[in-house]
């Protein structure tokens, strides 16, 4: 374990708890904050970059998807139902007869807006819940995590419809941030019930003792202490949660209650060919890829920013 | 310890009622029309929805309705659903073969995510972790409406190896496929925070101190390691059992299991108030009951944790 | 140690939750006499005949019940449970019925088991479904009665005037009359539907009031009588009546085992672990002339499926523009790549499984013709945007999605198809007079008469005339055919009434629907009627 060795060395040196690795004992002159010291570990982590690229590529599909070469999406013929690749149509063509590689790329915004900001909105609900309750116990964590089992007691699919249906009154519009707000209102107990339990398991450790006997506000506790502390599973979860949010929009436009209209997006792609996953496999296979794929970077985003930021690591 | 249970205990009867009242708010929100919505397409005469309107009391406020309900509920009578069958009975049908559906499958996820979460942990960036993580994304990718007929395709009918079908007396051989498959919609998350939390902690001071006093890799990782790292770990194994038995929408229809996924969808679909308050409100109790019992493991797990 | 507690509790608790999950009963195999079949249904809604609408009920009503009319290869109705059944002004009817039959409690079946029986399902406050289908009998008004003050006032509706209907008389134990409102010569047809079973003198606790668990094990005067209750959403098993006096079927049991879903239906059968599925879903039929083989057929049904125009959009009022929308679109195509042949294309308004069909009279409309629809469109000066609104839950996103990209194409229009959740949100939009574009509907006839797809869609005052439409020499025309003296005179007429629609386009037909089923490999002598109910006279399990 190298991390191990490295660390008693530093212990060696210094005969108290360990420090920042070597590489950053000689920038100690300068007070840096956990942030700054993150991003110098985070600079030099071959798999931040790689997630990083991806992510970048996506986002570019997402905000251009035109400089990817892809036909139009929506041009689709029965007569060409389940072809195979021809031309710009490297995926082929799906059940309608439409480009399964246009209608991917095109795809990705709609999947990778509601993937982020649903997962976004759940993360901030989670922290801002799961913090409260575990930090502060008593009647408060009582009150939030009895509300916490009822909202994990509705039905996700009742809920949903109720929601998307009072957001969505304009029947022009595609519907998209009723969709969000909907997965992010609905996707937030996992992620606070698991920030709740860390936060239990951290407020007990001595070094939160020791900066609160140090004069430490609870504020300060909080955020300087116990999030970085107890954030490693919590992030876990949420980017798993990203992609659960991309497949669950699927669900919520098989129900009739999702994306208006035409509407393209990788869930909706999916939903539509599993049904003939038998005859034609591409129409299915390459939207699943590319959401495998943005799924994949951000785990490993996840990751990555979490062993930067995690202080039991120095 | 004792008082922190009954305190618990009490403040679940609150946490129903209150459960009760927003979700039969919920339906009433959602009713637009639940006399059609039953009848699917036939045209409904007038006579008929009348009849139905005033029978269900549907015309009446919703405070009035809820009042009627809530009545009925507290003398045991869970109210009868807009198809005139007894909610009871239809609660007494469902509820034990998702339970052993969904206990079955959290069992086998458990099991499969701690025991490979926990080899990834300890050798990250290996082999075995990076074919987890493969493994996982798939899983992440096929969503459960590909996955399941798949499975039931494969090694249900070509290979043979379990019945495509279980129903509602199924044995546990008949639920095995149905939870394998049921139990693939929890595993990814609960391998992932088991491997974060392990490799976070082999990293403290205790493992070294450990280490150094000569106690085996087993013992450390056994012993010390994973009673610290299953604190996330078990939180998301409450939560999914909650999970796994309202959502298994999709596994109960592919393999005919008529459990309370089915029934909640259904109820749904028809705008059924009694029948989705009657389901959801015993959902609501197993969560707590889940909760309780996950906070008190962590008390189990670490001794810091107390509760008065 | 302090955290010995905690443990023991959490232990104690989780090992009951285990226990109770360990606790299962195995199956039971009801046992499987060598003569018994499996045929797959969903789950019935009802099993009292005359709130029994849908497939599944009217399958399981079918065995324990014996009709007063069957149809033959013709459709025309043939006596089965009645010696005869005659009127000389197609308006009083005398039904004679066989003797010697009875119920399956021993009961012999008379006369008033019939009258009580109508006369319940009649009488409003019982809120049956297929009340309506005595409607045509004289007093039936009387027997229902108004809300004043519309369904969400708080005064109750009054009770109804009547509680039997004047038009239903006893003339002895085998003979009874019914009168009719207004002649009808269909009449005939129209008794042969699953209202109008009787009921034994054991369904009722008392006079006009049936026993709230008669449902669950309905007693009938069939050939099969239940084994046991109806188990909910899993089956329910039915076991032959001995000495039953009328056709007698060629099986000794049929087990109606309930699936939610059909794909899983279509597994089960696939693996024979099911002997019959009379509808096999479309997923699956890519593939299921590969896992069937000759083991799926095909067979005629009564599924019209069409759009309609809501009369309150005002962009459709020219009927040029309805005419072109319909010829703009290719239905061959749609039948062939979309259903894989599990439909057929529409031409008419009414179902070729009617008498009265003529294949054209829909005549050029519903031809695909693109570049004709293209022109007519554009002079009409058609809308630039169309909508197309369907229920979600009826599975019709693919098709729809299709037809709007063959209109997208021959009429280079923008088309996006609307889902709502369900058919009662549809119609809470339609009833709503809100902008919804074309309207996804379907239809199943009641009784096999060509003015069952007229009335009930098109007529003023129709039941299922969502959109609007009302055109006064049509009523006419229909009520003409009701009235007239022979079947072959009311077909003329309703013809005519027909050719009205061809010319004003008030919707556009698509398909007309067939029954894809399949069949195990230790059964023969499968087939499934125009209601998509498996024959379970004819259906036998092979000796060998």
């Amino acid at each position: 374990m190298s991390d191990i060795e490295a660390v008693t060395a530093a212990e060696g040196a210094t005969g108290r708890t360990p420090e920042p690795g070597p590489a950053a004992e000689s920038r100690r002159d300068k007070p840096r904050s956990l942030a700054g010291d993150a991003w110098i570990d985070l600079r030099r982590n071959k798999i931040f970059w790689a997630a990083a690229v991806l992510v970048a590529v996506l986002v570019l599909m997402a905000a251009v998807p035109g400089v990817f070469g892809a036909g139009d999406p929506r041009d689709c013929a029965l007569s060409r139902q389940h072809a195979g690749p021809s031309g710009s149509a490297f995926f082929g063509y799906d059940f309608q007869g439409c480009d399964v590689y246009a209608r991917t790329i095109y795809g990705a915004r709609n999947s990778i807006l509601i993937g982020l900001f649903a997962t976004l909105t759940s993360g901030i609900i989670a922290l801002i819940f799961g913090l409260s309750a575990g930090y502060f116990g008593g009647w408060l964590d009582a009150l939030l995590s009895r509300f916490i089992d009822i909202v994990l007691g509705l039905p996700f699919l009742l809920a949903a419809i109720v929601l998307a249906r009072r957001l969505s009154s304009d029947p022009n519009d595609s519907g998209i941030w009723a969709v969000t707000v909907t997965l992010g209102f609905l996707g937030w107990t996992t992620a606070a019930r698991v920030m709740r339990s860390s936060v239990i398991a951290s407020k007990n450790q001595d070094y939160v003792a020791a900066a609160r006997m140090l004069g430490a506000g609870p504020a300060r506790l909080m955020m300087r202490h116990i999030v970085p502390n107890s954030v490693a599973a919590f992030i876990v979860v949420l980017t798993i949660l990203l992609g659960v949010n991309i497949a669950t929009e699927a669900t919520l436009s098989f129900l009739g209650v999702g994306l208006k209209g035409d509407a393209i997006s990788w869930g909706i792609m999916i939903n539509e060919s599993s049904p003939y996953v038998r005859t034609a496999a591409a129409p299915l296979v390459w939207p699943s890829v590319f959401l495998a794929l943005t799924v994949l970077a951000f785990i490993m985003l996840g990751d990555a920013v979490r062993d930067a930021f995690d202080p039991k690591l120095r | 310890m004792f008082r922190y249970i009954v305190r618990r205990l009490l403040q679940m009867v609150l946490t129903f009622f209150g459960a009760t009242f927003i979700v039969y708010a919920l339906m009433f929100a959602n009713q637009t029309d639940p006399i059609q919505a039953l009848a699917g397409e036939r045209p409904i005469t007038d006579s008929q929805r009348q009849v139905l309107t005033e029978r269900y009391h549907l015309d009446e406020p919703f405070i009035k309705q809820y009042w009627y309900y809530m009545k009925a509920l507290l003398t045991g009578d869970f109210g009868t659903s807009l198809t005139n069958r007894k909610i009871a009975d239809m609660l007494e049908q469902a509820w034990p073969v998702t339970l052993r559906l969904a206990i079955l499958a959290i069992v086998i996820a458990s099991t499969v995510a701690i025991l490979a979460g926990v080899i990834s942990g300890i050798r990250r960036g290996g082999a075995f972790d990076n074919v987890t993580l493969l493994v996982t994304l798939v899983m992440l990718a096929l969503p459960i409406v590909v996955l399941a007929p798949l499975a039931q395709l494969v090694f249900g009918i070509q290979l043979g190896w379990f019945p495509p079908t279980a129903g509602g007396d199924a044995s546990l051989y008949e639920l095995l496929l149905p939870a394998l498959v049921l139990g693939s919609l929890v595993v990814a998350t609960e391998l992932r925070v088991t491997r974060s939390s392990v490799a976070e902690n082999l990293r403290a001071d205790y493992v070294r101190t450990a280490r150094a006093k000569g106690l085996t890799g087993k013992r450390v990782i056994g012993v010390h390691v994973l009673r610290n790292s299953l604190i996330p770990v078990i939180t998301l194994i409450g939560v999914d059992i909650g999970n796994l038995m309202s959502g298994a929408i999709v596994t109960e229809g592919v393999f005919n299991i008529p459990g309370v996924g089915f029934n909640l969808f259904r109820g749904i679909n028809t705008e059924d108030g009694p029948l989705v308050v009657g389901f959801v409100s015993v959902l609501v109790i197993v969560f707590l009951v889940v909760n309780l019992i996950v906070d008190l493991l962590y008390a189990a797990l670490d001794p810091r944790i107390r509760y008065e | 140690m302090v955290g010995k507690r905690p443990w023991k509790v959490a232990a104690g608790a989780a090992a009951i939750v285990l226990i109770a999950a360990g606790c299962g009963s195995g199956s039971d195999d009801s046992e499987a006499s060598a003569n018994s079949v499996t045929i797959g249904i969903a789950e019935p809604q009802h099993l009292i005949p005359a709130n029994t609408t849908e497939s599944n009920g009217s399958q399981v009503l079918g065995s324990l019940f014996y009709p007063l009319v069957k149809f033959n290869e013709q459709k025309q109705p043939v006596e089965t449970a009645a010696e005869s059944i005659t009127s000389d002004d197609n308006k009083v009817w005398t039904v004679k019925l066989k003797p010697g039959f009875t119920f399956s409690n021993g009961e012999p079946v008379v006369a008033d088991n019939y009258i009580d029986a109508w006369n319940h399902g009649a009488y409003g406050p019982n809120g049956n479904d297929a009340s309506y289908f005595f409607e045509r009998i004289q007093g039936y008004a009387d027997l229902q009665s108004k809300d004043p003050d519309g369904e969400d006032g708080p005064q109750k509706a009054p009770e109804p005037k009547a509680k039997t209907m004047t038009g239903l008389k006893k003339v002895d134990d085998t003979t009874f009359t019914i009168t009719l409102s207004a002649p009808f010569a269909g009449w005939k047809s129209v008794i042969g539907y699953t209202a109008f079973y009787p009921l034994p003198k054991a369904a009722f606790a008392s006079p006009g009031v049936l026993k709230e668990d008669f449902e669950q094990a309905p007693i009938g005067n069939g050939p099969f009588k239940m084994r046991g209750k109806w188990e909910h959403d899993q089956q329910l098993v039915v076991d032959k009546v001995e000495g039953f006096k009328g056709q007698v079927p060629k099986v000794d049991s049929i087990t109606w085992k309930i699936y939610q879903d059909p794909s899983a239906q279509y597994l089960d059968l696939v693996d024979n672990r099911i002997d019959v599925q009379t509808l096999i879903p479309i997923e699956s039929l890519g593939k299921a002339a590969g896992d069937l083989g000759d083991r799926m057929q095909k067979s005629p049904n009564s599924n019209f499926a069409f759009v309609g125009f809501p009369t309150y959009q005002k962009e459709f009022s020219d009927p040029d523009v309805r005419r072109a929308l319909s010829m703009a679109i290719n239905r061959k195509e749609m039948t062939d790549q979309i259903f894989l042949g599990a439909q057929t294309p529409a031409t008419s308004f009414v179902s070729p499984v009617v008498s009265g069909y003529r294949p054209d009279s829909c005549k050029e409309y519903c031809t695909y013709n693109p570049t004709k629809a293209k022109e007519l469109y554009t002079k009409a000066k058609g809308p630039a945007e169309i909508k197309i609104t369907y229920n979600v839950d009826g599975g019709h996103k693919p098709w729809v999605d299709a037809m709007c990209n063959q209109i997208k194409a021959s009429l280079g229009v923008n088309c996006t198809g609307q889902g709502e959740p369900k058919f009662a949100d549809l119609l809470t939009k339609v009833k709503a007079h809100e902008p919804v574009g074309l309207i996804r509907l379907g239809w199943i006839m009641d009784y096999p008469l060509m003015e069952n797809y007229l009335g009930p869609l098109y007529s003023t005052t129709g039941s299922s005339n969502y959109y609007g439409y009302s055109n006064t020499a049509f009523d006419n025309l229909v009520k003409q055919g009701s009235e007239a003296a022979t079947p072959e005179a009311a077909i003329q007429k309703w013809q005519q009434a027909e050719d009205i629609l061809a010319k004003d386009m008030p919707v556009i037909p698509l398909r007309f629907g067939q029954n894809v089923y399949g069949f195990s490999d230790r059964v023969t002598g499968v087939t499934v009627d125009l209601f998509a109910k498996a024959d379970i006279y004819k259906i036998e399990v092979k000796q060998n």
